[in-house]
């Protein structure tokens, strides 16, 4: 559970919108994804400044103790505008690992460096099925006190820019995580051409490389962290149909046709209507989801799936249905929608597909008590 | 206070109702009239009204107290200052003369029908045309309503008519408590596609109500339907609520259905299974978040979604529950069987009844999202030019 009051929640929320809107704007945005990194470090290190970057990092390391409750209400912030920068890697999923490891002394010090916003963490977590609940493709041997890693983890985030990352490897039916710098010998980063500009994705080979055991994260704390990401995934989704949602109203509150704004003809009317309803159910699973796993509700697995396919979906068919509401102004590319819509594409994907959650979803209830 | 008041109420239960026999104490039988005259006589009944009619003057936070000590001794009679549309509507828009001469009828009677929609007049309300005309103390009526529940046992009907045709439909309508034990009062129950009878028509023909029975004021009847209106949508999402808390908990039908029928191994079937249940779960998370924000702000705009979504839930449960059974579902031998097919044709009843989707979308549109009104051709002219089918 968290010790951040409601108003807290607010507080850092509005901060983080404030330093959004006046450093990731939609014109700033299209430039940061034409430079090669295609992320802006900058703002990265000012929202380290903020503790963002260190929000699931407990204060004794440098970080400021909020739970999935807030960073799910941050990704709503984040969403919104589109945010690109390795926030669900680096500080949800990273933390969340390296505090379940044991050999304690080696991730505080990288905790530290999360939360400073010196390191950037990218996770290598599935192989061609970009899957995370099916089994990964990077193997781990063990030679004598060394372990040595091999095979491809495929659709990594944010692998460019990384500085380390962690590495889930299949381990006799068992997940077991690594730890490896970007430099060492025997990694090989991949990028590839996306169809979301926002967001890059690489294939990162090992090939004989040699990793660090995050000991004691086995398959149950890789399923709760990827448990998180998928909340906060659901959260920036969430944030994003709003945004791309209320967008779409005002023009049709703006645009005139016939003498009168278009929102005044039913065919519209209905249509935004429908919507409204996906919008506001992915607020809500995303928000009672990241609840549930703060408080570590029984069904909390159940509500995280439900919002994993629930915001992915809508988030989508809402981007979608903002083009064909807009009509031509949104087939241009200098009209945002297309970059909701590109976006809401990429996220039905991440971690694995909507109907692989939904599936997973009916698992929880058949099993329910 | 309030553990007073639950003191109060339950030795009056307990000296007065049988919650065994459910009826009133020494009776054998339930009879309604007696009963409800003794409620009424306590204050019970609409304990949030002030003493002269009839009630106790409680908070709404009191009155819950009266309401769940009769709910916990299964008794009768609780609740009509929220659930007694006709008895509501005169408290609230007749004058005193009025309620001294009906409201304590009313509250000790079977609720009021209403006699809103006719053939002509379904979602255009304001367009009904069954003619209210004036006859020296009294009004004439001749018209035709449809879609009234409970018409058979009501004693009275909240009747909707056209008083005036040389003006703009929504200017020339008088409501009236209308006495529905008359003759030129027939009462027609209507075969609706799920085998039930719930609803009748009414056919009017020269019936008569007083002049004095008219709600609010002659030709500005508009006015005080809405007022009615209100109260009624108020009851139906207390309903919705109570309805999805009492399902809480229990295995999901669909899920037992598809176990029952061994297609839980079906790979499509799962995902439409699957969605199914997940539209249900999340209207009620987005219900439960309008709980939290009327708490926090006094409002919210999600509440008037449920309606909507409800529709794509019944609609989408029927049709899956249908693909689960399979072909036998043709056939009405079986209990799974004859179920898929009464709630295929009952989630009409969600989608249609009380506002079709469209026009529910329109109001979402229109209210929550603030988009222009639609134009509405008839509103403006004169009522006797308005065309109709």
């Amino acid at each position: 559970m968290t010790d951040f009051s409601e108003e807290d929640r607010e507080a850092i929320c509005d901060m983080f919108r404030r330093l959004l809107a006046d450093q990731a704007s939609e014109e700033k945005l299209r430039e940061i994804i034409e430079t090669p990194s295609g992320l802006d470090k900058a703002l990265w290190q000012q929202m380290a400044e903020l503790g963002l970057t260190g929000i699931m990092i407990p204060a004794e390391l440098g970080g400021i103790g909020g739970s999935i409750e807030e960073v799910e209400a941050l990704m709503e912030v984040a969403g919104a505008s589109l945010y690109n920068g390795p926030f669900i890697s680096t500080s949800v999923i990273a933390p969340i690992l390296l505090s379940a490891a044991t050999n304690t002394e080696f991730v505080s010090a990288l905790l530290e460096d999360i939360a400073s916003g010196e390191k950037i963490i990218a996770i290598a977590g599935c192989g061609r099925s970009g899957d995370w609940t099916k089994s990964p493709e990077v193997s781990a041997k063990q030679n004598g006190s060394e372990w040595i890693l091999s095979g491809s983890a495929c659709f990594v985030q944010h692998a460019r820019n990384a500085d380390a990352f962690l590495v889930a490897t299949a381990q006799e039916g068992n997940v077991a995580v690594f730890y490896i710098p970007k430099n060492a010998p025997g990694l090989d980063i991949v990028e590839h051409d996306t169809d979301d500009k926002t967001l890059r994705l690489s294939t990162v080979d090992f090939d004989k490389a040699q990793g660090i055991l995050l000991e004691g994260v086995g398959e149950e704390q890789f399923k709760s962290a990827t448990q998180s990401a998928i909340v906060a995934l659901a959260g920036e989704q969430a944030g994003a149909t709003r945004q791309i949602f209320d967008l779409t109203i005002e023009y049709l509150n703006t645009r005139f046709q016939f003498g009168q704004p278009i929102g005044r003809f039913q065919a519209l009317k209905h249509m935004a209507a429908d919507l409204l309803i996906e919008v506001e159910s992915a607020s809500s699973s995303a928000r009672h989801a990241a609840r549930a796993l703060a408080s570590k509700a029984p069904n909390a697995s159940m509500l995280a799936y439900l919002a994993k396919f629930t915001c992915a979906d809508n988030f989508r068919k809402v981007s979608a249905d903002a083009i064909q509401l807009h009509g031509g102004i949104a087939y241009t590319v200098e009209h945002p929608a297309h970059l909701y819509w590109r976006r809401a594409q990429t996220g039905q994907w991440l971690f694995g597909s909507s109907d692989r959650f939904r599936d997973l979803y009916l698992s929880e209830m058949e099993t329910a008590p | 206070m309030t553990a007073d008041l639950k003191n109060e109420v339950e030795v009056w239960l307990t000296e007065h109702w049988d919650p065994e026999a459910e009826c009133e104490l020494g009776k054998g039988e339930y009879d309604e009239k007696s009963w409800l005259k003794k409620v009424v006589d306590a204050g019970y009944a609409v304990p949030t009204w002030p003493e002269k009619w009839f009630g106790r003057g409680l908070s709404p936070k009191d009155a819950r107290v009266i309401e769940n000590a009769f709910q916990k001794h299964k008794a009768k009679g609780w609740g009509r200052d929220r659930f007694h549309l006709g008895a509501i509507t005169i408290y609230k828009l007749g004058s005193d003369a009025l309620k001294s001469e009906l409201l304590y009828d009313l509250l000790t009677g079977p609720i009021c029908c209403l006699l809103y929609s006719e053939p002509g007049a379904g979602s255009d309300l304001a367009g009904v045309r069954t003619r209210a005309v004036r006859d020296g103390d009294d009004f004439i009526i001749n018209g035709q309503k449809v879609w009234t529940s409970n018409a058979v046992e009501a004693e009275y009907g909240m009747l909707l008519t056209r008083t005036d045709i040389d003006v703009p439909k929504h200017q020339g309508i008088t409501f009236f408590i209308f006495p529905m034990k008359q003759e030129g009062v027939e009462v027609r129950p209507i075969n609706q596609i799920t085998g039930e009878d719930e609803f009748n028509e009414v056919f009017i023909s020269d019936a008569r109500v007083p002049a004095r029975f008219i709600i609010g004021e002659l030709n500005k009847g508009w006015f005080s339907f809405q007022t009615a209106i209100a109260s009624e949508r108020l009851i139906m999402g207390q309903g919705i609520t109570s309805r999805l808390r009492g399902a809480a908990g229990k295995t999901p039908a669909l899920l037992k259905l598809a176990h029952d029928h061994d297609k839980l191994n079906d790979p499509v079937l799962r995902q439409e299974i699957a969605q199914a249940l997940a539209y249900r779960q999340l209207n009620t998370l987005n219900m439960l978040r309008a709980k939290e924000e009327v708490a926090k702000n006094g409002s919210s705009s999600l509440a008037s979604l449920g309606k909507l979504a409800m529709s794509r839930i019944q609609h989408g449960e029927a049709r899956i529950s249908a693909k689960i059974i399979g072909p036998q579902v043709l056939i009405n031998e079986t209990e799974d069987s004859r179920n898929a097919n009464f709630d295929a044709a009952k989630a009409y009843m969600n989608s249609i009844g009380g506002g079709t989707d469209q026009i529910q979308k329109n109001i979402i549109a229109e209210r929550v999202l603030s988009l222009p009104k639609s134009t509405d051709v008839s509103r403006d002219i004169p009522f006797k030019d308005v065309k109709s089918s």
